[in-house]
């Protein structure tokens, strides 16, 4: 027997199998999008930040939503010349349909990309600042540019944990140590029994240099060891039970438990030693680097994620911004707001005020230009019954300098202005710093002196509160963004394979059984209609709202 | 028109699978077959839970004897480096007993009771039943038993990692889960990341399952077999295919989400100002919500408990009628009732969350709910019950497993009851009592319920029956161990046992005589039922050795079958060869009438398939007019 | 279903229709959003914003369902499948809406003033 209904319709429920089965997939992936959506509008309403309202380029979005609109069109021709019978046609269509799924492809790669380097940190008084990371003098050990957000440590000494000592963190930390000519030498012998009742033998000898294979034969020698002491351990405790369990006849195991023991004394000559620390001098003590998210950093004894403790003084290490591009109060006003704090009193008393002569000028300016601003609504739109403004600044506007108001100040006070064609690059790229600073990196002056938009900023690390770049990390917003268009983006990439797939080699299909390939084509399209139908609600979702 | 002439139009495209020798890997491992598929999913869902037995047995004695090393015959499998990592002298540590716990709720779950009652019993039986040649998507149905193992594998595979497996429960509640392994340099080789992956797998693996299935009952049902011909067992397939389609995307979605906020850094379920003991404040945005987890978790939760439960039902309820020669009582009631409960179990899932602080508006919604979903489960389990009444009833090895299946059953239902009301379930949550029942109703109920339908089709499969003898030997004791583990866990769970004591509530003890510790003379009172139910798990992971040794040996050396029909049972899987061959069915079968029709007055036989040409056609009798 | 070839050329003048409408949407869409004398509401994105942006949404979104994707002639059996979905996703959407707005969820309900700050006040949502 063969599976019938595979081309042809099953005539009570006037469906082919595979149709049955795209509705029953989209009906599932409703539910998909359906959970993603819904985690949206929860995050959403329960944000306790200020929610990034309005904040990617519309431009892009808007142009990948008529990108995929249009491919939904054609994917449909494609599909009506199949059923005329038209090859040709069909292979037009398709191939406009697989080519506009990768213009939407490239476009969002351009929009990530702008993101992943794009740093954004939030101070201990929640002001927020963006911006561009400046890159450190010295290039990393690979040659590769390094940007300036790393924590010193002037390190004297290095324990490693036996177990959980990360491979590659243990030749970086070597290389580095190399570059500053100091070595990594073993502080102390270590002496090991390795067999039972034997004296213990020297594994390695105070001065040897610190190498992966190094901590790799102490970690040999831990585990037999582990293993060996535990089997003993484990025997000597059952032993302890028995007799305890003959000494106390009818007691119950709670009762008696705490005067079971094993005899420690007694098993100490057949042990065998377990090395769960090595330590390590840094001669001389060298300046070693740290990715922040990699260290529990203190200024004496830090801590990295795998466990090896880095003895040594803390070295100054800012976050050092080429420009900063974007200054943001909404966070710190909420904060205000809910203590029953003046918001213009609460930004005037931020670090960054008080300390950057540049941050006090721009939100100067910025007030004037808010002013501005309420003048021109109360001028266009008048008063409301009660006697106030109809139409006022959002809070956004009030307390927000983005890059675009950075852009306006230094258009009006330096006259630096972009032909249209680097504007319209700008909504794609972002602000285009070579343009706007056009004297060069020579001329940074703190303050803002020089013919300059965006200005350089040195950040004191005690006063980081939370630094991401613009990845999912930075906030709730950034990481439902990423993860739903990410996975349509997915579903884009799905769909249009499957597509290709007809397109590049549905030939023989269509010589041998012409319906078959219309169905399937069908099939494929209604999952791509599908793809455009979610893309239709992400676009206003996330770009316009 | 026949469906003969319309399944013309795909013979051409589809001649490559027919007609010849597929050669021993596309017959037994990269099978298409529906039936092959069945089977493997089933050996690996056997396999799987009996890991996860093999887990609880641990867990069992750790609470039992938490002050004594874990003994020999059960720690031979560990190496001894595994050993010196995770046994404390020979004892099993917390985050040992908090690796395992959450283990053995997975794997029980989503890789041994899912796959062994919709994977397996619904692979085989479903097309068989509806007279269908072959699932409707052959290859998407191979697809979807090796993600499932894939992602099972990987889940499994996270017991060696250095950070040992997932250690959040089986629920994996964020922030807990997002923060677990965080000391991990690489994120993707933690456990709870595997779990996560794993869990992508799975979901992936049942949504081209559930896919397959509805589409194949929607569309393959032979001629004659209208909706209401087919049998219960369809129906709950049915069903079931419709809960995992619908209910685990959120899951997915959750699932991907905590990914997010473990490999990518995002606080989705992380809420401002974390602080961790062991690391101090979060390095975290924060801003995000932990109930939403839950919300999403439990919107898979609970439907999941009905795509456990329906399978089961499925089985009983064709071997009932089969072995009271009687028609299953209340069909068609039955066929509503089991719609409804799909549909409300898609509305009751925050009777999970009564603690989580929820308002009085929606406590009282999920309890209305909650309650509500009894009566159709009530309606079903009653029509089982009624259809004994007046049969004659056959003990055959299947029938006592079923038999055992709803009085089991009717006990972890019942004690839902008491959780489903928020007030009660204020002092029940999170106690031995919630253990004690779902695991009525999984263990006891639904598996009693599969061994009856591994016991039902293994004359089809095999052509052999399975030994009585080692059934007995199977059957009773699990009987009588099933209720020794499960029933002190009701009483010690109203005594206010928590569900995670590592130690079985050991720690209270030492100030049991401690006036201001009233709670420590509690636990003194009940805590010797651990023993007990230990004792009961070890006994009962004893007496499943006649069932695998029966399971193995019938296949070679059981009696044999006579005909193609044992049992002679009335519906469609009995109507082909034994073993069905590809394809199924020698010619396409036509369904005459109902899937029950036992002891019908005036006729010479007691039963009456639904293959059988009536002799005079009365109106009844009369093949439908649509196909 | 539009099968015959005569149906399916008639059938293509409606998607180039349709497919016009959905470009126009999507201008409407962010003109609204951009354009300040098109705001409705208050100045800046509020509830209007965000009711106009959907409604314009689920217009198109009605509109590729219903013309491409068929569904203004489908057989019955595929709106049952498809709403099985949509009524799914209601109910998740909306319950758990219902749990964390609850309408009785009296902060003051135990005689105690909520400590929460205000921007906490839905509480089950953390």
């Amino acid at each position: 027997m063969e599976i019938p209904y595979v081309v042809t319709p099953r005539k009570d429920t006037g469906l082919f199998n595979s149709k049955i089965a795209i509705w029953l997939f989209l009906a599932s992936e409703v539910m998909l999008f359906g959970g993603f959506f819904s985690a949206y509008v929860f995050l959403r309403l329960g944000a306790d930040y200020p929610w990034p309202e309005r904040t990617l380029p519309v431009l892009p979005g808007l142009i990948n939503t008529f990108v995929l609109i249009g491919s939904s069109v054609t994917v449909v021709f494609a599909w009506a010349s199949l059923k005329l019978r038209n090859w040709r046609m069909f292979q037009l269509f398709m191939g406009i349909t697989v080519f506009c799924a990768l213009i939407f492809m490239v476009l969002k790669g351009i929009e990530y990309n702008v993101k992943f380097h794009h740093q954004a940190v939030r101070l201990k008084d929640y002001t927020v600042m963006e911006g561009h990371l400046s890159y450190e003098k010295e290039l990393d050990h690979n040659g590769n540019k390094v940007e300036e957000n790393l924590i010193f440590v002037e390190a004297s000494k290095l324990t490693f944990n036996t177990r959980r000592f990360e491979k590659s963190w243990v030749e970086e930390v070597l290389t580095q140590a190399g570059h500053h000519g100091s070595k990594i030498v073993l502080s102390a012998d270590i002496a090991v029994v390795t067999k039972e009742g034997q004296p213990a033998e020297v594994i390695a000898k105070a001065g040897e240099p610190l190498s992966v294979d190094l901590l790799r034969r102490v970690e040999k020698t831990r585990l037999a060891a582990a293993s060996h002491n535990s089997a003993l351990r484990t025997e000597s405790l059952r032993e302890e039970w028995v007799k305890a369990h003959a000494a106390h006849p009818g007691k119950k195991d709670w009762q008696i438990a705490s005067g079971v023991n094993i005899d420690t004394a007694a098993l100490a000559p057949k042990l065998l030693t377990e090395v769960s620390t090595v330590a390590f001098n840094v001669d001389p003590p060298a300046r070693l680097d740290f990715k922040p998210r990699d260290i529990k950093e203190a200024d004496g004894q830090s801590r990295l994620r795998d466990d090896t403790v880095v003895d040594g003084k803390l070295l100054a290490s800012p976050m050092g911004f080429h420009y900063v591009d974007a200054i943001d109060f909404q966070h710190l006003v909420m904060k205000a707001k809910e203590k029953g704090i003046d918001p213009e009193v609460a930004i005037e008393n931020s670090w960054l005020i008080k300390n950057s002569p540049f941050a006090k000028e721009a939100w100067e300016w910025h007030q004037g230009e808010v002013a501005k601003l309420k003048e021109r609504l109360l001028k266009d739109y008048g008063l409301d019954k009660s006697g106030n403004p109809k139409r006022v600044p959002t809070h956004k506007e009030l307390y927000r300098i983005g890059w675009k108001d950075f852009a306006k100040k230094g258009e009006q006070q330096h006259g630096i202005k972009l032909s249209t064609m680097d504007s319209l690059k700008e909504e794609f790229m972002g602000p285009n710093y070579d343009a706007r600073n056009p004297q060069g990196d020579d001329t940074h002056v703190e303050g803002g002196h020089a013919k300059e938009t965006f200005p350089h900023f040195s950040l004191p690390r005690e006063q980081i509160g939370f630094a991401a770049k613009f990845t999912p990390a930075w906030n709730t917003y950034y990481a439902i963004y990423f993860t739903i268009t990410g996975l349509h983006g997915l579903h884009v990439i799905g769909g249009a394979l499957v597509l290709a797939y007809y397109l590049f080699f549905g030939r023989k299909m269509y010589l041998e059984n012409p319906e078959w390939l219309a169905n399937r084509v069908e099939i494929g399209g209604l999952f791509w209609h599908f793809v455009d139908l979610v893309w239709i609600f992400v676009f206003p979702i996330l770009y316009l709202m | 028109m026949s469906s003969h002439a319309t399944s013309h139009a795909g013979h051409d495209a589809h001649h490559e699978d027919h007609h010849h020798d597929p050669g021993f890997i596309r017959k037994w491992i990269f099978s298409t077959d529906h039936k092959m598929i069945g089977l493997q999913y089933g050996i690996t869902a056997l396999a799987f839970l009996a890991f996860g037995f093999y887990l609880m047995m641990v867990m069992r004695w750790s609470i039992a004897y938490p002050h004594q090393p874990l003994p020999e015959w059960m720690s031979w499998v560990f190496t001894d480096g595994w050993k010196a990592r995770w046994l404390q002298d020979g004892k099993v540590t917390g985050e040992t007993y908090n690796m395992f716990g959450a283990m053995h709720g997975t794997i029980m779950v989503f890789l041994g009771i899912v796959p062994l009652g919709f994977g397996a019993f619904g692979n085989y039986v479903t097309p068989l039943q509806i007279g269908a040649p072959d699932m409707a998507f052959p290859r998407l149905n191979m697809a979807s038993y090796w993600i499932y193992l894939v992602g099972g594998l990987i889940m499994c595979a996270s017991f060696f990692l250095e950070s040992g497996s997932a250690k959040s429960g089986w629920t994996n509640y964020s922030p807990l889960a997002g923060f677990a392994d965080g000391q991990v340099v690489n994120q993707w080789l933690a456990g709870q990341t595997q779990w996560l992956i794993g869990l992508v797998c799975l979901i992936t693996s049942s949504l081209l399952g559930s896919v397959n299935f509805i589409t194949t009952i929607i569309n393959l049902r032979v001629r004659g077999m209208t909706w209401m011909r087919m049998p219960f067992f369809v129906w709950a397939m049915l069903v079931t295919g419709f809960l995992l389609l619908l209910a685990f995307p959120p899951l997915e979605a959750a699932g991907i989400m905590q990914l997010m906020d473990r490999v990518a850094h995002s606080s989705f379920f992380m809420p401002s100002g974390l602080f961790t003991k062991s690391e101090g404040l979060a390095d975290l945005s924060g801003g995000g919500s932990p109930l939403l987890f839950q919300h999403l978790f439990w919107f898979l939760g609970h439907p999941e408990v009905y795509v456990l439960l329906l399978p089961a039902f499925a089985c009983v309820s064709e071997i009932i009628p089969a072995n009271t020669r009687k028609p299953l009582w209340g069909y068609k009631s039955m066929v509503y009732s089991v719609l409804v409960l799909g549909f409300l179990s898609f509305v009751v899932w925050a009777h999970h969350m009564y603690m989580t602080g929820m308002g009085a508006a929606v406590s009282t919604f999920f309890q209305t709910t909650t309650v509500l979903i009894s009566v159709p489960s009530v309606v079903i389990i009653t029509a089982m019950l009624i259809s004994l009444w007046g049969g004659s009833i056959r003990f055959t090895p299947p029938m006592m497993w079923a038999c055992a299946f709803i009085p089991m059953f009717g006990i972890g239902g019942l004690t839902g009851l008491p959780l489903a009301f928020n007030l009660a379930d204020l002092h029940l949550h999170d106690t031995y009592y919630v253990i004690g029942h779902f695991h009525y109703v999984v263990a006891p109920g639904i598996l009693f319920g599969f061994f009856a339908g591994v016991l039902h089709w293994y004359p089809k499969i095999t052509g052999r029956f399975m030994s009585k003898t080692l059934n007995h030997l199977h059957f009773w004791p699990s009987l009588i161990c099933m209720n020794l583990i499960f029933f002190p866990m009701l009483v010690q769970g109203m005594a206010g046992f928590h569900r995670r004591w590592y130690n079985g509530g050991d720690a209270y003890l030492s100030k049991a005589a401690d006036s201001v510790n009233v709670f420590g003379n509690t636990v003194a009172e009940y805590i010797d039922m651990n023993i007990i139910m230990s004792m009961g798990a070890w006994t009962m992971a004893l007496f499943q050795i006649p069932f695998v040794i029966n399971l193995l040996f019938a296949w070679k050396f059981g009696k044999k079958a006579e005909g193609d029909n044992p049992w002679n049972a009335t519906t469609l899987e009995w109507a082909t060869p034994t073993p069905p061959g590809h394809g199924n069915f020698l010619k396409e079968p036509v369904t005459y009438r109902g899937p029950y029709e036992y002891s019908r007055p005036g006729d010479d036989s007691d039963f009456l398939p639904q293959w059988i040409e009536p002799k005079r056609l009365d109106s009844a009798d009369k093949p439908a007019d649509k196909q | 279903m539009a099968d015959t070839p005569e149906a399916i050329k008639k059938s293509v003048r409606t998607y180039m229709f349709v497919g016009g409408i959905l470009f126009l949407g999507t201008i409407i869409t962010v003109l609204v959003a951009s354009v300040e004398a098109l705001d409705v509401g208050q100045h800046g994105f509020d509830k209007w914003d965000c009711i106009l942006g959907l409604a314009i949404a689920t217009i198109k979104a009605s509109l590729v369902a219903f013309i491409f994707m068929h569904l203004n002639h489908e057989k019955k059996a595929v709106y049952w499948l498809f709403a099985s979905g949509l009524c799914m996703v209601c109910s998740l959407a909306g319950l758990t809406a219902l749990a964390i707005f609850d309408p009785i969820h009296d902060p003051l309900f135990f005689g105690k003033e909520s400590t929460t700050p205000k921007i906490l006040a839905s509480p089950s949502l953390r």
